[in-house]
């Protein structure tokens, strides 16, 4: 097939043994790539009961057929793990030049399996592997240590590293590269599992499409198309333009959830943010958006300042979800998480967590005075130097909030604010009932990316009493369109460039890969891959009970009165199974499996 | 035998995101009956918005933004808006 090279390299560290293998081509026919690879290679690699931070879990860095051919936004790479957070699919995406590096050395992607003996970086030279010595990189930031191995190695290398909250096994730890990160579920605890600090990689390969001029045309016209309004609140606010208005309409986790509304919330919204602490704004590799906008601290009375890069999800959890309304402190946390090397969201909601429990007067087993109390920022910076040390509370914590209850008990279970062991993402699903059930009946746990049922909630798609099976229906859409984007590695920013999305990229698929694609192909493929991820986390013991939401946001307090109950979201769960051809218990029925192709591609 | 037409009522229109930028105002009160109405009536009190929210030919939201009227996300120019009315103007493009 054009576009792939048909083949992934396979690196044991424990052995230091390097394999090419194929891949066939019906994997790419029937699961696209991106994500929906990185999940069969996890799925062919990953033993049921595997130990997510043994040598047993595969680290898998997947390509798509995309990569490198000039489609706006098509620069990411998919990475995929047994998550040590969830227990289940740990699978993310990150954007930018790493993915063009992976693609050019000749194969598609990158099974690590085994542990080093010590710590060592990972070097993949147009598909010749070595290792070297990590020693001298432990306790860096990722953008040091990529700083420092390209100028070691040569420009040409792009690098994957995790920081100190990786190395210390962090559970919601994160792989960065090129100033993006890899970020929830956990891959960087996996990765800093297995010894491996770092993995530059440079390549000179990149396979034929298959009618360059035809992809040239259409690509350059898609890159005019995301140039409109349909990204324009990306490009010209950023994703933090969430804030105020969430505020506003009431969805705004605020307080670990005990709200949707922060009453400093235009201090830290994003039209705020960009006027008084916006710097420059960068786009990733091949990408005409560019909705990265950086900021900088305004307090630093002559001293030092602070740049940080910032989308809504760090913003609402280091901000309002911990009561933090300062904007300087929200920034100095976001960058310690880069810094740190892990997921803000999770950081965000395991301090608010333990807020909470400060709040209510439970014992977290740590002097009080390194329990941060909601609003204060000072605190939330110190907690978070914790969790990545693994000192203080900070080990606690760094377990994230499902283990951390787990561990103090006293109730404090109740404000554990995840699904599957994912802490929720910025939106109070309380009042968005199609994003409720996908975050409830996710592959990955609480997830709006893997979701983005969010979106029919916040439109005019759908009646707000609309009844279970049209909700289900349309969050099971939601989840194969997020499938399909995520494995063409296309960034969901781009999906209202689309006047027909399935069917436009389904054109631009056809002339990447020669092999002639429908959107009924690219809308099978969505649904084969949420059932592959699905089938993933049967095999590891997922069982009907992990599909819902944490009790907080099934009834009503006065201040945030809720949509939901306990026995109307087992309806929503019930329709979702039924609309997916599942069983009642939400097992995939083998006849299904067969029906939808996905029996073929696994064993 | 003559007859009264009643001004249209007032209605607050609050911005958020890329047309709380171009207005450089966060509140905006308006003239109203319906939504096309509020929005035509944006169009002089916010020229700016001219163009990359308010298509200058029609005088209606261009693609990418929708109003929020009585907690219902609309696109429906002929929405009618009640006395006192609150609207929210936003992108219609959500998440991130």
């Amino acid at each position: 097939m054009h576009g792939t090279h048909g083949r992934f390299l396979r690196v044991d560290l424990t052995e230091r043994s390097v394999a090419a293998e194929a891949i066939p081509d019906t994997v790419f026919a029937g699961l696209i790539g991106g994500i929906g690879l990185a999940s069969w290679l996890l799925v062919r690699h990953c033993p049921p009961g595997a130990d997510p931070l043994g040598p047993e879990n595969p680290l898998v860095f997947a390509s798509s057929p995309f990569v490198g051919t000039g489609v706006t936004t098509a620069s990411k790479i998919a990475v995929a793990a047994k998550s040590p957070q969830t227990g289940v699919i740990g699978d993310s995406l990150s954007s930018s030049y790493l993915a063009i590096a992976l693609k050019r050395t000749g194969f598609d992607a990158l099974v690590v399996t085994g542990r080093a003996a010590t710590p060592t970086v990972l070097v993949v030279d147009d598909g010749r592997v070595s290792y070297r010595p990590a020693n001298d990189l432990l306790g860096l930031a990722p953008e040091r240590v990529a700083e420092t191995l390209r100028a070691e190695l040569g420009g040409g290398f792009r690098v994957a590293a995790i920081g100190v909250a990786g190395e210390r096994g962090v559970r919601y730890a994160a792989i960065a590269n090129d100033g993006r990160l890899a970020g929830r579920t956990g891959s960087g605890a996996v990765m800093g599992s297995k010894g491996l600090k770092a993995i530059a990689i440079r390549g000179s390969r990149l396979p034929a499409v298959a009618d360059p001029k035809g992809l040239a045309a259409a690509a350059r016209d898609l890159a005019g198309r995301s140039r409109g309004p349909a990204t324009a609140k990306y490009r010209e606010v950023g994703t933090a333009a969430n804030l105020a208005f969430f505020d506003r309409i009431g969805v705004l986790p605020t307080r670990n959830f005990q709200s949707g509304h922060f009453a400093q919330a235009e201090a830290i919204g994003g039209e705020t943010l960009l006027l008084e602490h916006g710097t420059d704004k960068h786009g990733c590799a091949a990408c005409t958006v560019g909705c990265e906008h950086h900021y900088r601290t305004r307090d630093g009375n002559g001293g030092p300042e602070t740049d940080a890069r910032l989308e809504y999800e760090t913003l609402f959890a280091l901000g309002s979800l911990c009561g933090v309304g300062d904007p300087n402190d929200v920034l100095r946390a976001a960058a310690r998480c880069d810094d740190l090397g892990m997921d803000a969201i999770s950081a965000g909601a395991t301090i608010a967590w333990a807020m909470e429990c400060r709040e209510r007067g439970v014992d977290l087993g740590s002097p009080m005075d390194e329990v941060p109390a909601f609003g204060d920022g000072p605190a939330v910076l110190r907690a978070l130097d914790a969790i990545g040390a693994r000192t203080g509370i900070g080990d606690l914590l760094a377990e994230g909030s499902r283990r951390a209850a787990e561990i103090v008990g006293q109730g404090s279970d109740a404000w554990a604010m995840h699904v599957k062991g994912l802490e929720l993402p910025g939106y109070d699903p309380r009042k968005l009932q199609t994003l409720a059930l996908g975050l409830a009946v996710g592959t990955r746990g609480a997830c709006h990316n893997r979701s983005s049922a969010y979106e029919v909630d916040l439109s005019d798609r759908l009646d707000p009493d609309a009844e279970a099976t049209m909700r289900a229906t349309a969050a099971a859409a939601a989840e194969d369109q997020a499938a399909i984007l995520d494995s063409l590695t296309l960034c969901k920013f781009l999906r209202h460039a689309f006047a027909d999305l399935p069917a436009e990229a389904a054109a631009l698929h056809s002339l990447v890969t020669g092999s002639p694609t429908t959107a009924d192909d690219l809308l099978r493929s969505g649904e084969r891959i949420t059932n592959l991820k699905k089938g993933f986390n049967i095999a590891q013991g997922w069982t009907r009970t992990d599909d819902t939401l944490p009790p907080r946001v099934l009834s009503a307090t006065p201040e945030a009165p809720t949509d939901l109950s306990r026995p109307w979201l087992d309806q929503m769960i019930a329709a979702y199974y039924g609309v997916r051809g599942w069983a009642a218990d939400g097992t995939i029925p083998l006849a299904h499996s067969a029906r939808i192709g996905l029996s073929g591609l696994v064993e | 035998m003559t007859f009264s037409v009643a001004a249209p009522p007032a209605v607050a229109v609050e911005l958020f995101g890329v047309p709380r930028l171009l207005a450089a105002q966060r509140h905006v009160v308006v003239a109203g009956r319906t939504l096309g109405e509020v929005a035509g009536a944006l169009a002089g009190a916010c020229p700016a918005l001219l163009g990359p929210v308010l298509d200058p030919g029609t005088g209606w939201l261009v693609d990418g933004y929708i109003f929020v009227a009585g907690e219902r996300f609309s696109r429906d120019p002929g929405r009618v808006l009640g006395e006192g009315a609150s609207v929210l103007l936003v992108s219609s493009v959500a998440g991130g």
